[in-house]
């Protein structure tokens, strides 16, 4: 039964075309993922494999344990190109030639503009000029210092005494001194890992859409519903339906994505903690579990939206309210973000659109309190949404199987 | 085996689409007859579980048929009157499909699939999508997966409706073939359909059952007989508007009438034998000045 089920969903044109689309975008996905630039010794800025390779090798020179000492040699380094002729030039050629000489430093260099910054939210792109080596030992301190200035002053009623605690703890719970290794791959991949989910998530929401709804259109709902399964082994074989295309279409994208990202521009790095590309965020993980949380948290929200649109069909008898929802609940949130109000913020913190971009949810501060004990957003959402999914698939059933033609 | 409807009633609102019907059907082939919404549809729906009644009960040898649930359906073959597929499966997964849901092992349905599409006429083009295959095509295969599980009641909810004549006959060759040992309930407001294979005849009107019977029982209760009279074309008018006429036939001399009417209607008229279309209009027919009828 769920064979067939399948074969209704995939022969359709409709669905096909859907497809089709969804495999074009995934191409061009790929292509801006891996569009990285680098800038050769003549100052000439160029992209493909070599561009790719250079960096590597570039950023490769520095891989290694973050400590003093390698601040240091950094802040040092930094000084050396600044210092020199060429960037001090007002040619453009000889400031892109002196910019060629920064790449291999050019991630641990931001850690220094944020490291370094007057304030936990400021932020200054030359600030890690103006450093002396002397500046060195301060590095990791002032990642706690700035932040526990920031919750004493700009955000001391943002949160309770409970959760201040928590961050100032998280924070500190941060082993030291990080690992820097080249991470290209994994960073692009973070980077453009929000549109390939959403795009997944809107083509699975409209293929799932019609499992359910597609009985009453071909009017076939008749003949289902007195068949002898068609009010139990049938339904569950809809869902089961929905769920492996879900699972297989969603996986095999990202296996896709993955594949070629960081394929083409390599794995290295995945052991290396987040901060290296995420400097304040709370969770303290490495990037290959930053890379584990996104498959998960992608997977969790297109399977609960894509069993709300086979709930909203089942009840509607109709695809097209069903298809509307993926879009209503990944674009109104960025509507209402504007409203600077904690109980919306904290709202929108637990909102399905989170788990398409769980990169970006480790860079925030959504935390939740519960009988005194304080919980971070994404093992929030990556417990809510499991639940709320298994939730649907009684409902769904029971919707389904009840269902009269009048 | 028995499929007794006792009292059953729906109603949509202030519309009594099914009113208080009861009957008592066994095997053999039944002709549900009425005009377009009569209630024929509801019934059936509500015969096959897909609507439930509001009031009433439909019971199968004593057992109430919501109750039996899929025990119920196992016995169930039905084909709807807006018969819906799957415009990319071919007849041959569609039937394979049907036979999945309906509980057939694939062994099992795929040699029952073999020898309903010989039945049916559909063989040499198992492969072709349904999309592609002709009104009376569709019908075929409708009635083919109705057969699927070899059901023993079978309701046909206006199979012939759309079919051109020979498709038609066609239809109901294939339907006396099948009809077997099984309760048959046939709903069509095309009254040659059932003229010749049904046991007995249902005739429904505004959610009732106005007359049942054999076909002969149905006759004899006729108060009304046939008459076939030649009157001058300028009277036509005035004879439609006064008597039930089933039959208007232009004739050298004028016009030929063939008229219901339980006295002569005129002088010179022949009484003739009554078939089920002046049965049909004799129940559902109107004087054409009485209203906007749908004959």
């Amino acid at each position: 039964m769920t064979r067939y089920e399948l074969k209704k969903v995939f022969f359709r044109t409709g669905n096909k075309i859907a497809l089709f689309v969804l495999l074009a975008m995934t191409g061009i996905v790929c292509f801006f993922a891996c569009s990285v630039p680098y800038t050769d010794a003549d100052g000439v800025t160029r992209g493909g494999p070599w561009a790719v390779a250079s960096l590597r090798v570039d950023q490769k020179k520095w891989e290694g344990i973050l400590d003093e000492d390698r601040i240091r040699q950094v802040i040092a380094e930094n000084k050396r190109i600044t210092d020199s002729p060429e960037y001090l030039s007002e040619d453009v050629t000889k400031n892109n030639i002196a910019y060629s000489w920064g790449q291999g430093i050019m991630e641990i260099r931001e850690l220094l503009n944020r490291a370094y910054a007057e304030g936990f939210r400021d932020y200054n792109y030359y600030r890690a000029n103006g450093l002396e080596e002397a500046d060195a030992p301060q590095f990791y301190g002032n990642r706690i210092m700035l932040l526990e200035e920031w919750l004493r002053d700009e955000a001391a009623d943002t949160f309770s005494e409970e959760e201040k605690a928590y961050l100032i703890h998280q924070y500190e719970s941060l082993e030291t001194p990080l690992y820097y290794d080249y991470m290209k791959g994994w960073s692009q991949l973070f980077e453009f890992a929000p549109t390939i989910v959403m795009i997944t998530m809107l083509v699975l929401g409209y293929l799932v859409s019609g499992i359910f709804s597609g009985e009453f259109t071909c009017k076939s709902d008749g003949i289902f519903f007195t068949s002898l399964y068609g009010r139990n082994r049938a339904v569950l074989a809809k869902i089961k339906a929905g769920f492996l295309i879900v699972t297989i279409i969603y996986f095999a994208v990202m296996l896709v994505y993955t594949g070629i990202t960081v394929g083409y521009l390599g794995a290295g790095g995945w052991k290396c903690p987040i901060q290296i590309n995420q400097w304040k965020s709370l969770y303290n993980i490495t990037v290959g579990q930053e890379y584990l949380l996104i498959l998960a948290g992608g997977y969790m929200g297109c399977l609960f939206i894509s069993f709300l649109c086979m709930l909203v069909s089942a009840k509607a008898k109709s695809a097209v309210t069903a298809v509307v929802i993926p879009f209503v609940l990944i674009f109104i949130p960025s509507f209402i973000a504007n409203i600077n109000n904690p109980l919306v913020n904290k709202i929108l913190g637990l909102l399905p659109d989170q788990l398409l971009q769980i990169g970006a949810a480790l860079n925030y501060f959504m935390l939740y309190t519960v009988n005194g004990k304080v919980f971070s957003a994404v093992p929030v959402l990556l417990t809510l949404y499991p639940a709320l999914t298994l939730a649907f698939i009684p409902g769904i059933y029971y919707t389904y199987r009840r269902r009269q033609i009048i | 085996m028995e499929l007794k409807i006792t009292e059953l009633t729906k109603t949509f609102q202030d519309i009594h689409a099914v009113d208080h019907v009861s009957y008592t059907m066994t095997n053999g082939v039944y002709g549900l007859l009425g005009v377009n919404g009569a209630g024929k549809t509801t019934l059936m729906r509500m015969l096959c579980t897909l609507l439930k009644p509001t009031g009433g009960q439909i019971t199968w040898d004593g057992k109430d048929i919501f109750s039996m649930d899929g025990d119920y359906r196992r016995l169930l073959g039905y084909l709807p009157q807006d018969f819906g597929y799957y415009p990319d499966f071919t007849v041959y997964e569609y039937l394979m499909y049907i036979g999945s849901i309906k509980g057939l092992r694939p062994v099992a349905a795929k040699k029952r699939t073999e020898q309903l599409l010989k039945q049916v006429g559909l063989l040499k083009i198992k492969n072709r999508k349904m999309k592609k295959l002709s009104g009376g095509m569709k019908r075929r295969a409708g009635i083919a997966q109705a057969m699927l599980n070899d059901p023993a009641i079978l309701i046909l909810d206006e199979p012939t409706a759309g079919l051109d004549p020979s498709e038609r006959i066609r239809f109901r060759n294939l339907l006396g073939e099948l009809a077997g040992e099984r309760l048959v309930l046939l709903s069509t407001h095309i009254v040659p359909d059932v003229e010749y294979i049904a046991k007995e005849i249902l005739l429904m009107k505004d959610g009732k059952f106005c007359a049942s019977g054999t076909f002969k029982e149905l006759m004899t209760s006729m108060s009304e007989q046939v008459w076939r009279m030649t009157v001058r074309r300028s009277e036509v008018e005035h004879y439609l508007n006064k008597y039930k006429v089933s039959n208007v036939r232009s004739v050298p001399e004028g016009a030929e009438l063939r008229v219901l009417s339980e006295v002569c209607p005129l002088a010179g008229a022949v009484k003739e034998p009554a078939g089920l279309e002046d049965l049909f209009l004799h129940h559902f027919g109107e004087r054409s000045g009485e209203a906007d009828d749908e004959i």
